[in-house]
């Protein structure tokens, strides 16, 4: 069963994303800001990490997305942003920094959890 | 299940409306059902397709091979050396499902022919030789690609590497890669089998007999492949003989 770690700062989005992801077979669990999110991601070793990219505080989602790519002991890990932000010039920063896929809010259920799928049966 | 860190999100991080998250959470959990019931009936379209498929081979097999065993292992024999020779996993699969109606053409090709033994008549040669065609005919009216691809299979399973095949004649690269699979792993099943007319080859006989018509009748390159990973096709091929596995478990197995 696959480990997914959901991380956006708002508790709505966050339980609607787990509803989506239980669609399929997973454990999934959330983390609320980037220090909870990078504390999280160490110690659960997550296989898939959803990202919000705008959250308050020091750190934004591509912060935590390049420190997720950069940690050797979690390599392997597939990072999917969820932004608001929805321009090229979003997407373009989202992948240069390192993640594996960028999908834009409001995000489609649908869409999602074919992607985790998908990801899935290439892993 | 929640993180097991004791990382306490801030109180206000909650923003939506209670009715409208509530009435979202509603949707989300009625689209859960509709995806699992979608899911649930596409394996189902699937697996009906691929028992028709079956069922029909098996229909048009009883008059050769009353255990209906050898288009069952043609399947997995074939699946195995497409995914030797690099072939993608979902064609593999694919043809695993299709080979076996390699020869439902032969429905069409009345006993006294079928089931003769010494050698064809000319003219009995050329009632047997239309069964591709025929085969090619009953499937390839479908819009379902496993089905498509049975046709190809069923049109292309007698041509040969030298281009001497019959229906069409083609050579080389220009036969299905489908066909030119099929065609040799039904060689050399045949071969190990028992017929009607003649004892099974022993296996290394089998193989030499494959190893000859390499270029000639077969791709150099599939014989090469089967025969360097022999032991690995005929344990294969024991397995399916000793333990076939039922019908409805091969619609199924998706």
């Amino acid at each position: 069963m696959k480990k997914i770690l959901v991380v956006d700062d708002h508790a709505d989005i966050r339980k609607l994303v787990r509803m989506t992801l239980e669609f399929e077979d997973c454990e999934v669990h959330e983390a609320f800001d980037a220090h909870s999110a990078l504390e999280a991601a160490a110690v659960l070793r997550p296989d898939i990490v959803l990202l919000d990219v705008m959250m308050p505080g020091d750190l934004d989602g591509l912060d935590v997305c390049r420190r997720l790519k950069a940690n050797t002991e979690l390599a392997g890990i597939h990072v999917l942003l969820l932004s608001a932000r929805g321009h090229a010039r979003d997407r373009e920063a989202g992948m240069q920094a390192g993640a594996d896929a960028y999908m834009v809010k409001p995000f489609s259920p649908l869409q999602l959890i074919g992607h985790i799928s998908n990801s899935w049966a290439t892993a | 299940m929640e993180t097991s860190l004791n990382l306490r999100p801030p109180r206000s991080d909650r923003s939506f409306d209670d009715a409208a998250a509530a009435q979202m959470e509603r949707i989300i959990a009625d689209l859960g059902v509709m995806y699992q019931e979608r899911n649930r009936a596409l394996r189902e379209v699937a697996s009906a397709h691929h028992e028709a498929l079956l069922r029909l081979a098996l229909a048009a097999e009883l008059r050769d091979d009353d255990t209906g065993v050898h288009i069952i292992r043609i399947g997995h024999l074939a699946e195995a050396l497409a995914l030797k020779c690099g072939e993608a996993p979902r064609f593999a699969q694919m043809l695993r499902h299709a080979a076996p109606m390699h020869d439902v053409g032969k429905i069409g090709v009345p006993d006294h022919v079928l089931k003769k033994p010494g050698t064809y008549t000319q003219e009995e040669r050329e009632v047997m030789k239309r069964h591709p065609v025929i085969g090619a005919q009953i499937l390839g009216r479908s819009r379902i690609p496993l089905f498509q691809l049975a046709a190809e299979v069923a049109m292309s399973h007698h041509e040969r590497w030298d281009g001497t095949g019959y229906p069409l004649g083609l050579a080389r690269e220009a036969i299905p890669i489908s066909g030119r699979i099929v065609a040799v792993v039904d060689f050399f099943d045949a071969l190990t089998m028992d017929r009607c007319y003649r004892k099974a080859y022993a296996d290394d006989e089998a193989l030499s007999m494959l190893a000859e018509q390499s270029g000639a009748a077969f791709d150099p390159r599939l014989v090469e492949q089967l025969l360097s990973n022999a032991t690995e096709f005929i344990a294969l091929r024991n397995r399916i003989t000793d333990h076939p596995p039922s019908l409805e478990s091969l619609a199924e197995a998706a």
